[in-house]
C-alpha cells in the first residue's frame, strides 16, 4: 500500500455535516490566512444534518412574543433531567438567536409568518413555540445553506476520506490517518488541530434506529481509542413515533402540528402520562409511554411487531401537503399508508446519542489541539434527555465555537507530523483482515446481534440482569470481531472494507453504552431503570465518564455544573 | 377497533438483479453479475442491494447512507431509469420490467465511472462552484445575525420546491443534452441557479445570469424534459430553466448565445409568415462567419441533391396569415401581462 503525504494543516475537520461546516466556515472567518481541511466519509450535502426535519429552537419570540432566552434555558435544563450542565445551555440558548438569524441572512429559506419574519412552532417540552423551521426539511436547507456558503468561501474538502486513527504522541494529537476511498490508500494529515464532527452512534442500535447507515460514532470511537473519555454514554434518545417497519422518523413536527397517539382502544393514552402536554410531552416521556402501552397488550399486531398510531386525519389534506410533505411521501414509500386517510403505524426507534466526547464550552477536549461538536461531542447541554429541536441548534451554535476556538488556539501547537512506521502500522491492521486465514466471522451478522442485543437489553426499560447479558453479548462480539474477514479485497471504493471499520467503532462505543447504564443505578431522562425507578440526586447527579483502558472500557465520574436552577421534580 | 394486518408480507418472489460490474484496477471493460434472491414485498432495491452484499457477493460497491431518500447517495439505473433505490420498490419495478423477474440496475450515466454502481460526483460540484451555487448575501458578513430579512410567504413560495433538490444527479443522469456535451451546465445546477437568483436576499443575480447565458449554459437545454420527469422530489426542473431564460432575455435581450438569438429568429418568421425560413435561419442563429465554416459542405451537398430549401423571398405566408397574426399578438400579449403578474 502506498502512502500520501499532505504538508502539514492548521485545522483538520473531521464531518461535512452541519457541526463540520459552521466549524470551517467560522474558522475561515475567524482567520482566513489558515490552512483548514475539511474530511467527510460521504459528500458533504449527504450528512445526516439532511435527515432533520423538525426545526432548531430559538427564542426569537415571531409566534410567541413573551418568550425568551430564559425559558428556553429552563426548558433544556428541566428537559435534560437537571443533568445539563447550566454554564452550556446558557451559552446554547443565548447564542440560539443570533446563529438562526445568520443563516437567515446566508439564504436559509425559513418558512414565513404572515409578517415576513421567520415561522416558528411548538415542540415536544417547550413552554413556547419557539422551533424555527423550513417545512419539514429544515435540517436539509441548513445543510444545503452550509455547504453552498462553504463552496462560496474555497474550504477545501476531501470527500470520501474515512478517518482511522489520530497520531498521538504523550498527551497531544500530531494529526489524523485517514483512508482515501477512492483509491484505497491511507493518507496522513498532520495537524496542529483536529475538530470531530461525525455525528452520533445511535446507529448501534441498527434496525431499531432512526439513524442514516452512517452514523456509527467514528469521532468517538477514534477519540476513545485515543484515550480522551466519553461522557454519559448511556443515554441515548428514543424517538416515539419511528415507522413500524424501518425506523425511519415520523417528525416531532407531526405531534406539533396537532398529530395524535392513539392505542388500538382508540384512546389518546398519553393522557394517562402527561395529561397537560399530551402528545407534546418531552421524547423520552413519550417513548416510555409508548412502550408501556405496547408491554401492557394495547399495542396493534402485525408481523413486523406491535406498533401504536400516530393520526393526522383529522389535520386535514391542505395542511399535511404544505407543512408535512415529506412525511407524507416517506409514509407512502416506505410504510404504504397516506397519513391524509389513515392513521400513521409508529413505534419508538432509537434516534440521537446524547452522550459522546467529553468538552468543555469551547468544545475542547482533555487532549490539547483535539475539539469536538455536534452530536459527537457531549458538552453537556441534552444531559439526560434532549428536547426536540435543540440538536440542529447544538450543531450550529458549537461547530461555530469549535471552528472561532480551534482558529484561534492553532498557532500555540506545533505542526505535527507523522511517521511513514505508524502509517504502515494503520495500514497493517487494516490488510490483516483482508488476507490472514483465520478471518471468517461476517460483519452482516455481528452487526445485526449487535443491533438486537442493544434493543433487547440496553433499550428503553432497562434493568440489571438484563443489562448484564447485554455487556456479555458485546464482549463476545467484540471478541468475534477480531476474526473478521473483510471479503472485498479491492483497493478502490472498498465499501466492504469501510462497513467492518464502522462496525468495530460501533463495537467500542457500545461497552460504554451498556457498562454507564450498568453502573448508573437510577432512572433519568432516557435512562430508565426498571429496578431503580427514581432519580437518586445524592448518588447519581453526575456525569459518567467511560475511558479506555487497556482496550475495555473503564468508568470514572465528573460533576454537573449547576446555575440558577435547583434540582426540582421533573413532571409535564 | 382492529387493524388489518399486512396479508401480503409472505408473498415472496424470485428476482434477478443483473448488476453493472467495472472494478478499474482489474477489469478492462464493464460486465453484468446476476445474483437471483427472494424478495418480499414491500423490500426496496437498496434493501435488495444489502442482502446482495451481505450474504451473497461483498465486492459489490454503491454508495449508500440515509435509506430514507433525504441524502441522495444511492442513485442509480434501475431497469433503464435513474432513481433512488432506497425509494424505489422491487415489485412496483418488476411489473414494469420488460423482461419478467429481472431487475437491470447500472451506475447513473454523464458522470464519470468509478466503479460498480458508483460514479464521481466531483463535476458536478465543480459545475456548482462555477455557476456560483450559493447566496451571496447583500448583507454584509460584520452584521449578520442580528436581524433577519423580511421575507414574504410569496418569494418563499417561488424557490421552495427548488430547495428540495438532494444533489441525486438523477436527472443529471437522464439529461440528452449532457450525453452529447459534458460541459453542459447541467439540470440540477439551473435549478440551483434559479433558487438563487429569484432569492431577493442574493447580490449576485447579474453575474450569475451572465455566467449562465454563456455556451454550455442555459440556451443550451432543448425542452426534452427528461430531467423533471425523472426528478425523484418531483421539482418542476424545466420550470426553473424557463425562468431563468425569461429572466435573462428581459434583463439583456435577445443578443448572448446562438440560442437565444435562434428563439429569436424563429419568433420573427412565424409573426411574419406563420411559417420558417430555414434557409437563412442558421446565418441568423451563428452569424455568417460560423455558417460558412460549419455548413458550407452541408449546403453544397444539399444543393447537389436537390435538398436546399426555398430562399427567402420565395417563402410565401402560410394560408390564413392574418388569422394568425392577430392570434399571435394576442398571445404575445397574454405572456407579457402574465410575467408581469407573475413577477409581482
Amino acid at each position: 500500500m502506498r502512502f500520501e503525504r499532505m504538508k502539514p494543516f492548521d485545522i483538520v475537520i473531521v464531518g461535512g455535516g452541519g457541526a463540520g461546516l459552521y466549524a470551517a466556515m467560522e474558522a475561515m472567518k475567524t482567520n482566513p490566512s489558515l490552512n483548514i481541511a475539511v474530511l467527510s466519509k460521504v459528500y458533504p450535502n449527504r450528512s445526516h444534518t439532511s435527515a432533520a426535519q423538525g426545526g432548531a429552537n430559538a427564542a426569537l419570540g415571531n409566534k410567541a412574543k413573551d418568550d425568551t432566552v430564559e425559558m428556553h434555558i429552563f426548558d433544556t435544563i428541566k428537559g435534560s433531567d437537571y443533568l445539563a450542565d447550566q454554564d452550556a445551555v446558557d451559552v446554547l440558548c443565548s447564542e440560539a438567536p443570533k446563529i438562526i438569524r445568520e443563516l437567515e441572512n446566508m439564504g436559509t429559506p425559513w418558512s414565513r409568518m404572515d409578517d415576513n419574519t421567520i415561522a416558528q412552532r411548538p415542540f415536544g417540552g417547550a413552554g413556547r413555540p419557539r422551533c424555527c423551521y423550513c417545512a419539514d426539511k429544515t435540517g436539509h436547507t441548513i445543510l444545503q445553506t452550509l455547504y453552498e456558503q462553504c463552496l462560496k468561501k474555497g474550504v477545501i474538502f476531501f470527500n470520501e476520506y474515512f478517518a482511522l486513527n489520530l497520531s498521538v504522541k504523550g498527551s497531544r494529537s500530531r494529526g489524523l490517518v485517514a483512508i482515501n476511498m477512492k483509491t484505497g490508500r491511507l493518507e496522513a494529515f498532520p495537524a496542529r488541530t483536529v475538530i470531530f464532527a461525525t455525528g452520533g452512534y445511535a446507529k448501534m442500535y441498527w434496525n431499531r434506529s432512526s439513524n442514516a447507515a452512517g452514523n456509527t460514532g467514528d469521532g468517538q470511537a477514534i477519540a476513545y481509542r485515543a484515550g480522551i473519555p466519553m461522557k454519559d454514554m448511556e443515554f441515548v434518545q428514543f424517538h416515539p413515533t419511528g415507522l413500524r417497519k424501518s425506523g425511519l422518523l415520523v417528525t416531532e413536527g407531526a405531534r406539533g402540528e396537532g398529530g395524535y397517539l392513539i392505542n388500538k382502544n382508540g384512546e389518546r393514552f398519553m393522557a394517562r402520562y402527561a395529561k397537560e402536554k399530551m402528545e407534546l410531552g418531552p421524547r423520552d416521556l413519550v417513548s416510555r409511554s409508548l412502550e408501556t402501552e405496547i408491554l401492557e397488550g394495547r399495542g396493534f399486531d402485525s408481523p413486523a411487531g406491535k406498533y401504536l398510531h400516530l393520526d393526522l386525519t383529522h389535520l386535514g389534506a391542505d395542511l399535511i401537503k404544505s407543512r408535512l410533505p415529506q412525511i407524507r411521501e416517506m409514509c407512502m414509500q416506505f410504510e404504504g399508508v397516506d397519513p391524509i386517510e389513515e392513521p400513521i403505524p409508529v413505534r419508538p426507534t432509537a434516534h440521537y446519542s446524547m452522550g459522546g466526547i467529553d468538552t468543555d464550552n469551547f468544545t475542547r477536549t482533555v487532549m490539547s489541539g483535539v475539539y469536538a461538536a455536534g452530536e459527537c461531542a457531549c458538552v453537556s447541554v441534552h444531559g439526560a434527555n434532549r428536547l426536540g429541536g435543540n440538536s440542529l441548534l447544538d450543531i450550529l451554535v458549537f461547530g461555530r465555537i469549535a471552528g472561532h476556538t480551534a482558529a484561534e488556539e492553532a498557532g500555540r501547537f506545533e505542526p505535527g507530523n507523522i511517521s511513514e512506521a505508524e502509517l504502515q502500522l494503520n495500514s497493517d491492521e487494516i490488510r490483516g483482515s483482508m488476507h490472514s486465514s483465520g478471518h471468517y466471522e461476517r460483519y452482516g451478522e455481528l452487526r445485526e446481534e449487535l443491533g438486537q442485543t442493544l434493543a433487547l437489553n440496553v433499550g428503553i426499560f432497562r434493568e440489571a440482569s438484563l443489562l448484564k447479558k447485554g455487556m456479555q453479548d458485546i464482549a463476545e462480539l467484540r471478541e468475534r470481531f477480531k476474526r473478521v474477514r473483510v471479503f472485498d479485497t479491492s483497493d478502490v471504493f472498498n465499501t466492504n472494507l469501510l462497513q467492518v471499520l464502522e462496525l468495530r467503532n460501533m463495537l467500542d462505543l457500545a461497552e460504554t453504552v451498556a457498562a454507564g447504564a450498568f453502573a448508573r443505578e437510577e432512572s433519568r431522562g432516557s435512562h430508565t431503570r426498571v429496578d431503580f425507578p427514581v432519580r437518586d440526586d445524592a448518588k447519581w447527579h453526575k456525569h459518567t465518564m467511560a475511558t479506555m483502558v487497556k482496550g475495555n472500557v473503564s468508568l470514572g465520574e465528573k460533576p454537573v455544573t449547576m446555575g440558577r436552577y435547583e434540582l426540582q421534580e421533573r413532571t409535564y | 377497533m382492529t387493524v388489518p394486518i399486512d396479508q401480503h408480507i409472505e408473498q415472496k418472489q424470485d428476482v434477478t438483479f443483473r448488476i453493472f460490474r467495472f472494478n478499474p484496477q482489474v477489469d478492462s471493460k464493464p460486465y453484468f453479475d446476476d445474483y437471483t434472491i427472494p424478495v418480499e414485498r414491500g423490500i426496496t432495491v437498496l434493501r435488495s442491494l444489502n442482502y446482495i452484499k451481505e450474504h451473497i457477493d461483498a465486492s459489490i460497491s454503491f454508495r449508500a447512507f440515509c435509506q430514507a431518500g433525504i441524502c441522495g447517495s444511492c442513485g442509480m439505473r434501475i431497469n433503464g431509469l435513474s432513481q433512488l433505490a432506497c425509494t424505489t420498490q422491487v415489485w412496483e419495478v418488476l411489473a414494469k420490467s420488460r423482461e419478467p423477474g429481472l431487475i437491470r440496475v447500472e451506475p447513473l450515466r454523464n458522470l464519470p465511472l468509478i466503479k460498480d454502481l458508483i460514479v464521481d460526483m466531483d463535476p458536478l460540484v465543480d459545475k456548482m462552484k462555477h455557476y456560483s451555487n450559493w447566496i451571496d448575501s447583500t448583507m454584509p458578513e460584520s452584521s449578520m445575525g442580528k436581524k433577519e430579512f423580511l421575507i414574504s410567504e410569496e418569494e418563499f413560495l417561488r424557490y421552495d420546491k427548488a430547495t428540495d433538490c438532494i444533489l441525486c444527479a438523477s436527472c443529471v443522469s437522464e439529461c440528452s443534452i449532457l450525453r452529447a456535451n459534458k460541459e453542459y451546465v447541467s439540470p440540477a445546477v439551473l435549478l440551483k441557479s434559479y433558487r438563487m437568483n429569484v432569492d431577493t436576499r442574493d447580490a449576485l443575480h447579474g453575474q450569475r445570469l451572465a455566467e449562465l447565458v454563456k455556451d454550455h449554459g442555459v440556451w443550451d437545454c432543448t425542452h426534452c424534459y427528461r430531467c423533471q420527469e425523472t426528478c425523484v422530489k418531483s421539482i418542476p426542473i424545466m420550470d426553473a430553466i424557463h425562468g431563468i431564460r425569461e429572466d435573462a432575455i428581459e434583463l439583456r435581450g435577445l443578443k448572448d448565445t446562438s440560442g437565444s438569438k435562434h428563439a429569436e429568429a424563429f419568433m420573427s418568421d412565424i409573426e411574419k409568415k406563420g411559417k420558417l425560413v430555414e434557409a437563412t435561419l442558421p446565418i441568423r442563429t451563428n452569424g455568417v462567419f460560423w455558417t460558412i465554416q460549419n455548413l458550407l459542405p452541408m449546403a453544397v451537398k444539399m444543393i447537389m441533391k436537390h435538398r436546399t430549401p426555398p430562399p427567402p423571398p420565395l417563402v410565401k405566408p402560410a394560408k390564413g396569415i392574418k388569422v394568425f397574426r392577430e392570434l399571435f399578438r394576442e398571445m404575445t400579449e397574454h405572456v407579457k401581462q402574465d410575467h408581469k403578474s407573475h413577477k409581482k
